[in-house]
């Protein structure tokens, strides 16, 4: 302590004083002091102070007595011996001891398993550390801003052509549509997702780190039909034969053909943010896809790609993210016309893509991102949960002292010293310790997959692959074994053997009110997490009662066809005669299909979308304004369009004006939410009926107002929808059923759609199961906090068991006197646990603010949130008293009720 | 005393110690290794060793030499024992011995 004036850490100085010899003491703090002053001059003031710790415990463990090299390793053995005797002894207490310490090593490891896959994310490619992808963030004039993954098909080729850091670039683009793939020899046929068709440059391979099984990565993209699938699509096509040279028919989706495979991907590892089936060249795409519409705006139009840059290892990000914004601004400030403010990029690293992405506007193509508010939830768990176990430990060994008082007693007696009880007494816990984290192991291993299950994510053995993980929990294991083993060990060794053989009950064992910190901290722990749980549910469940502004009961969806027989074909994607002739063929299709299906007397409306609620696919962002405002005050709005029956097949509440109707002429009315006649200054719903409004360049006629929905999630705010006239392509077919016959009805569907539609499979699901689903992830979330809370209840349970049975041991005299004079059973209870309670009320206090605190950042993340009350506090305040009394009248009953004779006899 | 050999960097401290003749202590062993080594050493590793080395009988030491710069505290110096010389002869006779049979320096020579 002395060492205030010269700056050496203090503790690390005490620790000294503690753990050497006199002479050792002088000779090796004047050897640090000295390094550390020199340190401090050449290096400066942190770095001296930092090796002068690593200095100091390196000096400590070569030293002190805790040096297991300086013994006999004869003692070793013996004490391993008598620790293994004692476990063995005392069967049902080791067996509490180490269960309780392994399920929360066990939990502990089950989170870092999570939390490390998160992490891992994309971690596997080479070119992680130069690699980025790019974000381009727009402010509108208004102040709006708005930020995207994506970016125009030239601008990765020109930026490349005129920034001399990017090395190389990749880029992608995932389908928005589903399609049907055949493979022609076999005739097998699966309707696949859109997610699973990943267009991409042809050096994607290259840049990315996905192992082909069979091709060769420079050439297998290089054929503007050339496809590469993964290793379980061609299992599932191929079954054992090789795919490679055969031919896949694709129809629908986004560009249709007859492509030939040219590789076979291994299986895509779980922690990839890029994930699909089928990689397509991006030039098929760009030259043919949708139609051949896509490339008719030229290269500096829509914004849909994802572009990747690999960087010069010397290039700093943000000087090229600086060079990026004046490309935007000399290339796109000529194209368009439109008024998008400013645009500027950030480069964000392959890295930070899967756990940094939740900010952007515009829905991601990596669909799995992850939460990195839950990761670090989740990990601070971890640490609450292993330190209860630890903690637990402490005081289960603690209390099981004045069973080894005896023991103690006599070998202090017979000349053992202290410090070799000391080390006695480590050995045990080093061995409890051992084996607690091999069933920890076993435990996690186990119980992985059930972890996979509840938070609905596969999640790979990863961490359990890494040396350093095995280094690290070594580490762990042996540092808790002294953290938990220390205290015990020296209270346990400090008894004084007269009064440890005489009364043979020690009056003071340790410091009482550590033991009863510790559980208090316990206490917090599964207070917090049992008010998390219940905040959890609490918000799903309000979230599934709120009023959405629409009626989903009884809607069911159809995936809108691919293949339409007989179309006419679009031979030409800048041909507007011929899209028009097609787009007439498939309304006039389904018009009829239609009204087939709505003859039916159980069905009351059917519409057509590209989007349905649930989903922030195919609704598109758009500059709104009020007709006749400058373009300088339009704010983004979400639009997509809707066929007739929409608003009446989804039951939204009309304030005012009408539906749209069949002959209501395309692409010139809309329906707006009361939020848009907020957002464009268009007055009350009646006046609303007069204006007209502007997306981008073109004026709408405003047919109906509707009251607000919740399109998605109660996490988002309500925003301003404008429901435009048309359709065209019928992602999906709703239609509303009005009778409790579901079964006759989707069998009505059937039959209508195969003749229609011949050689589409029907896919269907329900629109309320499908907007619940949702919520998913926040349902997950709770359940993990109530695993974790069970788990953390239940080990701080085990600890307060043994603190009661403890303290009701010690009073079993005090208790026989009050029995005696007279005291009742009620309150001798009372006496006996009294102390608890005012432990868990401590905790309780300690608690309200953490509770409110954390619950209040995570009801953030959603716009519409149940109210934090102090239910919050309450609820897991009187679970937990529940619970502990439960725990603790068992023993302090049978203290109670026990014969106050047998209690004094001794004496 | 084990008649086990010295271990690389037990030489090494030891042959500090014979350089500082007489002037060895915990840091001046640590630069002196450093210094010819050119690797960075732990001060607590020289400690250790320089301790492991007197109980084998090879080093002696007494106290002494206190200064202000390290807080007034006395240092710890050591010296070779006969029995310490003895060990590093023999290190090195061991292997100048087996330099000499190696081949491939035999005709360069």
């Amino acid at each position: 302590m002395e060492n205030k004036k010269n700056g050496t850490p203090t503790l690390a100085n005490w620790l000294a004083s503690k753990f050497l010899k006199k002479t050792q003491h002088e000779e090796f703090l004047g050897d640090l002091e000295e390094i550390y002053r020199e340190r401090v001059s050449r290096n400066g003031k942190l770095y001296a102070r930092m090796k002068y710790w690593l200095d100091m415990l390196h000096i400590l463990i070569g030293f002190s007595v805790l040096n297991p090299f300086k013994t006999d390793s004869a003692m070793y053995g013996h004490y391993l011996i008598i620790a293994k005797r004692n476990l063995w002894r005392n069967k049902v207490y080791s067996l509490i001891n180490i269960l309780s310490l392994g399920i929360g090593i066990g939990v502990c490891l089950l989170i870092a398993a999570y939390v490390y896959f998160e992490l891992s994310y994309d971690r596997f490619h080479d070119n992680l550390d130069n690699t980025y992808r790019v974000i381009v963030e727009q402010t509108k004039d208004s102040g709006e801003k708005g930020s995207s993954p994506y970016t125009a098909y030239a601008f990765a080729e020109t930026a490349k052509a005129e920034i001399p850091e990017i090395e190389s670039f990749t880029r992608v683009f995932q389908a928005d549509e589903s399609a049907i793939v055949t493979d022609p020899e076999s005739e097998k046929t699966i309707n696949q997702e859109a997610a699973s068709f990943l267009y991409a440059d042809g050096n994607f391979l290259e840049r990315f780190d996905f192992p082909l099984k069979t091709g060769t990565q420079e050439s297998v993209l290089s054929g503007l039909y050339d496809i590469v699938i993964t290793e379980e699509i061609a299992e599932k096509y191929f079954g054992q034969r090789n795919p490679v040279g055969k031919d896949l028919r694709i129809d629908g989706g986004n560009s249709s053909g007859t492509y030939t495979i040219t590789g076979v991907l291994e299986k895509l590892p779980l922690n990839s943010h890029l994930k699909f089936g089928f990689l397509l060249p991006i030039e098929n795409f760009w030259k043919q896809g949708n139609g051949g519409s896509v490339n008719r705006y030229g290269g500096w139009e829509r914004q849909w790609y994802g572009t990747y840059l690999t960087l010069g290892s010397t290039a700093e990000p943000a000087t090229v993210s600086k060079k990026l914004d004046g490309l935007l601004l000399k290339y796109e400030g000529q194209v368009l016309s439109e008024n998008r403010g400013v645009e500027k990029t950030t480069l964000q690293n392959l890295g930070d893509i899967h756990l940094r992405s939740d900010k952007y506007t515009v829905p991601d193509y990596a669909a799995n991102k992850g939460n990195l508010l839950n990761v670090r939830i989740f990990t601070i768990i971890a640490f609450f949960i292993l330190f209860t176990a630890w903690f637990n430990y402490i005081n289960l060994s603690t209390a099981r002292s004045m069973h080894r008082a005896k023991e103690v007693g006599i070998r202090k007696s017979i000349g053992a010293r202290k410090k070799q009880l000391v080390r006695q007494f480590l050995m045990e816990s080093l061995l409890v310790n051992i084996i607690a984290a091999l069933f920890a192991l076993g435990l996690a291993l186990s119980a992985l997959p059930f972890l996979s299950s509840i938070i609905g994510k596969e999640l790979d053995y990863g961490l359990f692959q890494i040396p350093s993980f095995w280094i690290f929990f070594l580490a762990v294991t042996i540092l808790g074994s002294l953290l938990s083993g220390l205290y015990p060990a020296f209270v346990l060794s400090s008894f004084r053997p007269i009064g440890a053989l005489a009364g043979g009950k020690i009056a003071s064992l340790g410091n009482l009110s550590l033991r009863k910190g510790l559980i208090a901290f316990q206490f917090v722990t599964s207070l917090l997490l049992i008010a998390g749980t219940f905040l959890v549910y609490k918000q799903v469940t309000f979230m599934k009662n709120q009023e959405l502004g629409m009626d989903m009961e009884r809607v069911v969806v159809l995936k809108g066809p691919t293949i339409i027989s007989d179309m006419p074909e679009v031979t030409d994607g800048t041909n507007m005669e011929q899209i028009r002739e097609a787009q007439a063929f498939t309304k006039t299709i389904f018009d009829s299909f239609k009204d087939e299906i709505i003859a039916h007397s159980s069905i009351s409306a059917v519409t057509g979308s590209r989007a349905i609620p649930g989903m922030s696919k195919n609704i598109s962002r758009q500059d709104i304004r009020k007709m006749g405002e400058p373009e300088s005050v339009g704010k983004y709005g979400r639009s997509f369009p809707i066929g007739s029956g929409f608003i009446e097949t989804y039951g939204l509440e009309l304030l005012a004006g009408k539906s749209l109707s069949e002959d209501m002429a395309k692409d010139e009315y809309v329906i707006v939410n009361e939020e848009a006649l907020k957002a464009y200054g268009l007055g009350s719903p009646q006046d609303a009926l007069q204006e007209k409004i502007m997306i981008g360049s073109k004026p709408r006629t405003i047919a109906g107002v509707v009251k607000n929905f919740h399109w998605q999630s109660l996490r988002d705010k309500h925003t301003p929808y404008v429901l435009r006239s048309g359709g065209g392509i019928n992602v999906f077919i709703s239609a509303k059923i009005n009778t409790s016959d579901i079964e006759g009805s989707l069998a009505h569907i059937q039959k209508v759609y195969d003749s229609f539609y011949p050689g589409n499979p029907l896919d269907y699901f329900f629109m309320d199961d499908a907007f619940n689903r949702q919520y998913l992830e926040d349902i997950q979330f709770g359940n993990l906090f109530l695993g974790f809370s069970l788990l953390a209840i239940l080990i701080a349970c085990i600890g307060l068991f043994a603190l009661v049975s403890y303290s009701a041991n010690l009073k079993t005299k005090e208790v026989g006197i009050r029995k005696v004079l007279g005291a009742s059973t009620g309150n001798l209870m009372l006496l006996l646990s009294k102390e608890y309670l005012v432990v868990l009320g401590i905790a309780v206090a300690f608690s309200i603010p953490a509770i409110l605190y954390f619950g209040k950042s995570w009801l953030d993340n959603y716009a519409f949130r149940t109210e934090l009350g102090m239910d919050l506090v309450i609820v897991p305040a009187t679970v937990l008293l529940l619970i502990s009394v439960l725990t603790v009248s068992r023993q302090t009953y049978s203290t109670a009720t026990s014969n106050p004779v047998d209690a004094l006899r001794p004496e | 005393m084990a008649n086990k050999g010295l271990g690389e960097f037990e030489e090494l401290v030891l042959l500090a110690v014979c350089i500082l003749d007489g002037e060895g202590y915990g840091i001046s062993v640590k630069k002196e290794v450093e210094r010819h080594s050119g690797r960075s050493i732990l001060l607590g590793a020289v400690h250790i060793t320089l301790y492991r080395l007197q109980d084998k009988g090879l080093l002696q030491s007494k106290i002494g030499g206190s200064t202000v710069k390290r807080g007034g505290r006395s240092k710890r110096f050591f010296k070779i024992t006969d029995s310490g010389l003895k060990h590093l002869k023999a290190a090195q006779e061991v292997r100048q011995k087996m330099w000499e049979l190696i081949p491939q320096l035999k005709f360069n020579m």
